[in-house]
């Protein structure tokens, strides 16, 4: 078979169309996202026979035809994306596949993160990980992890890294890199400097930035999942056996902390699987009473409502004077334009 | 030749190989490479491309190749390029 290659930046109208069929044929799901896709075209038909696509850094939606196995279609594809994603500057790349792919995308340069009987986590670098966990600031004697998105800092974050710091030597403390939509009033630097500020009396308190190697719902792609029920539960199996495999024996952690969660059911559901996994990797996992129904959900729904006087009573005053100066800034912006 | 970025040349299609530089921070070349032919040529592949990295003058960096059956010829150019791009270099010796 001959074909010929297209990429196309921001797929849409009938080529999108095209891809979804294809996808939804080889048991993908196309859940948008897609920044430059390379679709591979029966120079006969024009039909789809193999496409890929990359979303920021993350390779997804790679699928070639049956008929079309064994051709070297999948290389060329990553090829491309690989090639186009260096041409942008990014150099660290990733991939969420099934367990029977990896071989394909091992012997196309990415190596294995974690894997679960349902997924795979790959890098296109063999130290990526190594690297990232070299850099983090080290510890000492018994240690223990928080790992939160912060969005933002509240009074209830505050309460469960003190009541943590005070069972170890050294808390370590993740907090979410990405930007997701849910978090658009507070970019990931923003959170990062929230806790920051809000946390510099707790001396034994380690701050890190996830970078790629905490998996949270907003950057695990469920495309590849046929059941999207499921998608969940093998999102938080991925993560923890990451988090239980690479990254607590790299510091030393053998105490991961959790707020209880009355509210949110997905993440009472992920609590539930750490309790399940962690254990296996030897990290203890302790539920910290979560205080008088403190979230951060219920802090942006605050601000939405435009009640600051509410926000204020359950954030500290670091994040509070943060958002006082966010809100602020539209009426200046309007101000102006009047 | 010092490498300050990644470089990257080359593709993952049939008879070509490609080639990612990376900086180190301690001497020495640490290479990992896939090949389908690791077996049989895996050795010879390094040899090229640590004799390459030798005579441009690098002496420290990560390298990950990804070989679908190169040749010599096709190694040794495509670890250039990526040494060169690594390096930020446009002080191109291919003739050498």
């Amino acid at each position: 078979m001959s074909f010929s290659m297209m990429t196309i930046p921001n797929i849409s109208g009938a080529r999108l169309e095209s891809l979804c069929e294809f996808l939804s044929a080889a048991g993908l799901t196309y859940e948008g996202g897609a920044e430059y896709t390379v679709l591979l075209l029966d120079d006969e038909t024009d039909a789809v026979v193999g496409t890929g696509s990359l979303c920021g850094s993350v390779l997804k939606y790679i699928a070639v035809s049956e008929a079309m196995q064994g051709e070297g279609g999948a290389a060329s594809i990553v090829s491309e994306l690989v090639r186009h994603a260096y041409t942008c500057g990014r150099r660290k790349l990733f991939l969420f596949t099934k367990p029977q792919n990896e071989y394909l995308f091992r012997s196309l340069g990415f190596f294995r993160l974690a894997a679960t009987d349902s997924a795979v986590y790959m890098e296109n670098s063999r130290n990526g990980l190594k690297n990232y966990l070299d850099s983090l600031e080290k510890g000492r004697g018994v240690q223990g992890a928080v790992v939160a998105n912060c969005s933002p800092f509240t009074l209830g974050h505050k309460y469960l890294m003190e009541t943590a710091a005070a069972q170890v030597d050294s808390l370590h403390v993740f907090i979410l890199s990405e930007n997701s939509s849910e978090n658009a009033e507070f970019p990931a630097e923003a959170r990062f400097e929230l806790v920051k500020k809000g946390t510099k009396h707790i001396k034994n308190l380690i701050l890190h930035r996830s970078g790629d190697y905490i998996i949270s719902h907003s950057t695990f792609p469920t495309y590849f999942i046929k059941d999207k029920a499921d998608a969940g539960r093998i999102n938080a199996d991925l993560d923890l056996t990451l988090f239980g495999s690479a990254i607590a024996p790299a510091l030393g952690i053998t105490k991961r902390f959790v707020g209880t969660e009355p509210f949110c059911a997905v993440t009472r559901a992920y609590n539930e699987r750490m309790k399940q996994i962690l254990p296996k990797y030897g990290v203890e996992v302790i539920e910290i009473p979560r205080i008088g129904g403190i979230s951060a959900s219920l802090v942006r729904k605050a601000m939405a409502e435009g009640n600051l006087e509410l926000v204020s009573k359950i954030v500290p005053e670091t994040t509070m004077e943060y958002i006082k100066v966010r809100n602020w800034e539209p009426e200046i912006r309007n101000h102006r334009k009047s | 030749m010092k490498i300050i970025t990644t470089g990257v040349a080359g593709t993952m299609e049939s008879s070509d190989i490609i080639i990612r530089i990376e900086p180190k921070e301690t001497s020495g070349i640490e290479l990992s490479l896939e090949s389908d032919v690791k077996q049989q040529y895996g050795d010879r592949i390094e040899q090229v491309i640590r004799e390459t990295l030798a005579a441009m003058g690098v002496e420290s960096a990560y390298v990950s190749a990804v070989d679908k059956g190169a040749l010599d010829c096709t190694v040794e150019a495509r670890t250039q390029a990526a040494a060169y791009r690594a390096a930020n270099s446009t002080d191109y010796k291919f003739t050498e």
